[in-house]
């Protein structure tokens, strides 16, 4: 019987000392709440979000374009590619948007690239959740069109002509795109890319970054 | 209040405290047993998915120590204080079988059910939970991707079900959806047919929680002098535990209902 009582208490002790330990020592908490919580699991619920190829003007959270967006409108569109560290979805479309845009760097790693796409730059900002400040992962909650806080999450960033003044102008599309092969989501981005490289030629010429 | 009334009042509690992300309450911690994070309503994560994205694709993401400790201590906390009284008084899909379990036990009395409820395999197939643990949990999700993510009939239930009419349109079903569908029935059928036949046989939550009833604080003592073996408590386990032989059984729920009905009270809780 004692011999019971100490093996109970000895892994009651390990085990709250481990829980707490880990919650006041570590960012566990946080990394939960922000990385499972908070970001919808599109695997879990064994959906994919349907594809709506809009541009729109508000920001889904009605906060403003963040800096790092706005400074790169100056050269063009921008695009900006949303993942994390464990995401089935984030893995199919990583190779697929590398070659699309023909870049190379490490999945766990914050990226950026200015490339040239049709003859037009375009501004590449790669962010995994797991990896990144603060500033680029509040950005997801500002380019989440949908609502729907689901990875993998793109959004192309452009400028719109609003009642008389030029804007910044984005579209966003989640998960694998609502396709199940490479070919027709290659399709979808390059409508979108040209929609945007478009609107960004016609537009460009009245747009002020700090208006 | 009666003793299977108090349970029930814990199970609708912790039931709505596990929907409180319904009011924003969207927090860190891991609930202590199944539920799905991906619940519109959720508060918390399930442990299962942080022990999944731990281990995911472990070649190239090497294993998150922190986010495999974290669940693990969470359960192995309660664990070590009422073993699997986690499923018997907290567990939102125990509150769900405690439901069904009425028809399945109707059922029961049909020859053909009772036969297969009293096959020689029956108690071999408990251990299914554990391969559902190693295998479709941890080494799937280290070595191939989510499987277990992806056909989840709880997260079909508790996730899949409540997105679909609360978002009509927003969403359309993945190549797994429809695995998952026929997972979810057969689930539905098994919870009508056997009383907690997820909680026997396929949950992995059980599964980890199953061998703390082993060293638990809290568990269920029989005192076998007193016992006259009219069999009555072993009829009315939820588990289909032989019951005056048990002793500390990993499949206890610590439900406590052998508690109310043993007719000389030689089954007891005891804190040691």
């Amino acid at each position: 019987m004692k011999k019971m009582i100490v093996i109970q208490i000895s892994a009651l002790l390990l085990i709250s000392g481990g829980v707490g330990g880990m919650l006041l020592f570590t960012d566990v908490y946080e990394e939960v709440q922000s990385n499972i919580v908070l970001i919808l699991c599109l695997s879990c619920l064994k959906l994919e979000v349907s594809t709506i190829k809009e541009f729109t003007f508000e920001t889904a959270n009605n906060e403003p374009h963040p800096d790092f967006v706005l400074d790169n409108l100056t050269d063009g569109p921008v695009f900006l590619h949303y993942s994390e560290k464990a995401c089935p979805g984030c893995d199919i479309m990583y190779p697929i948007i590398k070659q699309f845009f023909n870049v190379e760097f490490e999945k766990n790693e914050m990226f950026y690239e200015m490339v040239n796409y049709e003859n037009s730059n375009v501004s590449y900002i790669y962010t995994n959740i797991d990896y990144s400040s603060e500033e680029m992962r509040d950005s997801l909650l500002i380019y989440d069109k949908d609502h729907v806080h689901g990875l993998p999450m793109f959004s192309v960033v452009t400028l719109g002509y609003d009642r008389g003044i030029v804007r910044p102008h984005y579209a966003s599309v989640y998960g694998t795109l609502g396709f199940d092969n490479d070919k027709e989501r290659i399709t979808l981005l390059t409508e979108l890319m040209q929609e945007s490289i478009d609107m960004y030629n016609q537009n460009w010429e009245g747009y002020n970054p700090n208006q | 209040m009666k003793f299977q009334m108090k349970r029930l009042l814990s199970q609708i509690l912790i039931f709505f405290s596990a929907n409180l992300g319904a009011f924003g309450l969207k927090t860190g911690f891991c609930y202590p047993f199944f539920y799905c994070h991906s619940c519109p309503a959720s508060t918390s994560a399930c442990p299962l998915k942080a022990i999944e994205n731990s281990v995911y694709n472990v070649k190239d993401n090497g294993i998150a120590w922190k986010l495999l400790f974290y669940p693990i201590l969470i359960l192995g906390f309660f664990g070590t204080l009422t073993g699997r009284a986690i499923c018997g008084w907290a567990c939102p899909i125990g509150l769900l079988q405690r439901g069904t379990g009425r028809i399945a036990r109707k059922l029961k009395k049909y020859p053909v059910i009772q036969k297969l409820g009293q096959h020689k395999i029956e108690p071999s197939l408990r251990y299914i939970k554990y391969f559902v643990f190693i295998i479709f949990v941890i080494i799937t999700s280290a070595l191939i991707g989510f499987i277990f993510t992806d056909i989840c009939p709880i997260g079909f239930l508790t996730g899949t079900i409540p997105t679909l009419i609360l978002y009509p349109g927003k969403f359309v079903p993945n190549p797994f959806f429809w695995v998952a569908l026929v997972i979810f029935i057969l689930f539905l059928v098994l919870i009508f047919t056997v009383e907690r036949g997820w909680c026997r046989y396929f949950c992995p939550i059980g599964a980890f929680l199953a061998p703390f009833n082993k060293i638990s604080i809290l568990n269920i003592s029989v005192d076998t002098e007193k016992c006259i073996h009219c069999n009555a408590c072993s009829e009315e386990c939820p588990m289909g535990i032989d019951v005056p032989n048990m002793r500390r059984d990993p499949e206890c729920i610590l439900c406590g209902k052998c508690i109310n009905v043993c007719p000389k009270s030689c089954i007891t809780f005891e804190r040691k």
